[in-house]
């Protein structure tokens, strides 16, 4: 009776959320684009020197220990072969674009997730007839003829998009599972606490203080227990998840544009540090603009060669969007860090944005003028390259800050995309 | 086979190399194109650099990406015993050998 109750709380759905995940992404495409790669220990990484961060193992390299966020000299003592290769953001915006395009095919309801990640839901397509499982087979064998033959992705599919990336997670590389009223029981004992997205050790330590030490403990929990274990609501978007029920599909807005730099060289003063701030605040004053946003708050990050931490946000009376103000603000803010040691990486972001609507005059200040300057630089910049006009301040920076991309959101990909 | 760089950055043939070599170049490159109009597509099918013939045997990825308002087109194409990445520039119409790999670690 127990076993029935608990297998009718599961969303007895049919499952028709897919989520596809491409394999080791930066890495598989890396040899994708150079066959003289394919089975070999490779590793994409922030810098090629030894201290570079690692950024993507191959399966290959994988199979050998070498993890995201090794150094790139700690890689080459577990495999002297280890082939490294910096980024290669364009290489990889276009697979991104090229499987939206083709899981396009099958539902509009496609959410990138981030660059190697993305949500499909059948649900009321055509394509639902097929069934999900036979859907991921053939976007699996479409992406191998249309866009690459080395690259493969793991998709899980589920009744919610939570357990759909579960799924995608149980097998890798390659990987198709799928997490239902009938397979659920199983794939929960056979996982940890803290194999869940979102369980890690504050999360599991929570749970388990609160009597709850398994993920089919955790399925089992009623949800007062998993209220309580978690002191707040949460505990009951956990348990929607678990049993199923989708409690994700709310996308949010953006709250804040900014960049960041992992230094390569030993800097210490804030003059030291002002030109690749003033880039840094280029790169996000030209991304605030030209997505329509003007921001009322500049932040700024500091992680120090030694791992300590340094960070400052300042809210503005009146709307900004020129970088020269943004600079200004954001220099202030790095004249009142406290330390005087050597950086690792500086990040700078703008926050409470609002859309652009039009200029408010200042009392001093000529802000139309100042919004028609702005806008004339970032057309001509536009137009040849950016960076053709830049403040005298980045003369030297080369190509210092180069072209990134995150991990995490994706918003501006497509937009980036669309409008090159 | 793998090729030598001089210190001037010029690559010559016949010098060769340090084996493990992933090398930006940026230099300009013969490339012979070949259009099929019946499936529509465009393949580099060989290259002619430093007063020697490679003949393409496979393309590994083909994307683009602009700067400014310039186009570029490239082809990362795999040779018998080379990989090269050959950028086209659609505004001059020119070709630039980008960088070469044998595929042996560096």
């Amino acid at each position: 009776m127990e076993n029935q109750t608990k297998a009718v709380s599961f969303n007895p759905k049919t499952p028709t959320v897919l989520h596809i995940d491409l394999n080791s992404c930066f890495a598989t495409i890396e040899q994708q684009a150079n066959p003289k790669l394919r089975g070999k220990p490779i590793a994409v990484a922030a810098y090629d020197s030894p201290r570079g961060c690692i950024l993507a193992p191959s399966k290959e390299a994988k199979l050998l220990g070498i993890k995201v966020g090794m150094r790139v000299s700690e890689g080459k003592i577990l495999c002297r072969n280890l082939i490294i290769l910096t980024p290669d953001p364009w290489k990889y915006r276009t697979i991104h674009m090229r499987l939206k395009e083709l899981l396009l095919h099958y539902s509009n309801v496609v959410i990138p997730k981030s660059i190697d990640e993305f949500i499909v839901d059948i649900e009321g397509y055509p394509a639902e007839h097929m069934g999900a499982v036979e859907v991921a087979k053939e976007i699996k064998e479409r992406i191998r003829k249309e866009i690459g033959e080395w690259l493969t992705v793991s998709i899980g599919i589920a009744p919610n998009r939570y357990l759909a990336k579960i799924g995608a997670g149980l097998h890798k590389p390659d990987g198709l599972d799928v997490i239902d009223a009938e397979s659920f029981s199983a794939i929960y004992k056979s996982l940890e606490l803290t194999d869940l997205c979102g369980i890690k050790v504050g999360n599991a330590s929570r749970l388990q203080n609160g009597g709850i030490h398994s993920v089919w403990d955790m399925y089992s929990a009623p949800i007062w227990q998993m209220k309580a274990a978690f002191h707040s609501i949460v505990g009951y978007y956990w348990w929607m998840r678990l049993h199923g029920w989708e409690i994700d599909d709310v996308e949010s807005s953006r709250k804040t544009y900014g960049n960041s730099y992992a230094l390569p060289d030993t800097r210490v003063t804030p003059q030291a540090l002002a030109p690749i701030l003033m880039k840094l605040v280029e790169k996000t004053g030209a991304r605030l603009r030209k997505a329509g946003y003007v921001a009322r708050g500049v932040h700024l990050a500091i992680v120090y060669r030694d791992h300590s931490f340094w960070h400052k946000g300042k809210s503005i009376e009146e709307d900004i969007f020129d970088s020269r103000d943004i600079y200004k603000h954001a220099y202030a803010l790095l004249e009142q860090s406290p330390e005087r040691k050597p950086v690792a990486n500086i990040a700078i972001s703008c926050f409470h944005l609002s859309t652009a609507k039009g200029v408010q005059q200042g009392l001093f200040e000529d802000r139309e003028k100042k919004g028609r300057v702005v806008e004339a630089i970032d057309a001509i910049n536009e137009r040849w390259g950016a960076f053709v006009i830049t403040p005298a301040m980045m003369m030297g920076m080369g190509d210092k800050i180069i072209d990134r991309i995150s991990f995490g959101g994706i918003k501006e990909l497509e937009e980036s995309i669309l409008h090159s | 086979m793998v090729y030598s760089v001089e210190r001037k950055g010029k690559y010559r043939e016949d010098t060769f190399l340090h084996s493990g070599m992933i090398q930006k170049i940026h230099t300009p490159v013969s490339v012979t194109l070949f259009y099929n109009h019946r499936v529509r597509q465009v393949t580099p099918t060989n290259i002619v650099w430093n007063g020697r013939e490679y003949d393409i045997i496979r393309i590994g990825l083909h994307h683009t990406y602009r700067i400014g308002r310039t186009l570029f087109h490239i082809f990362s194409v795999e040779t018998d015993a080379l990989f090269f990445k050959l950028v086209y520039d659609t505004d001059s119409l020119h070709w630039i050998l980008e960088e070469i790999a044998d595929g042996e670690p560096n």
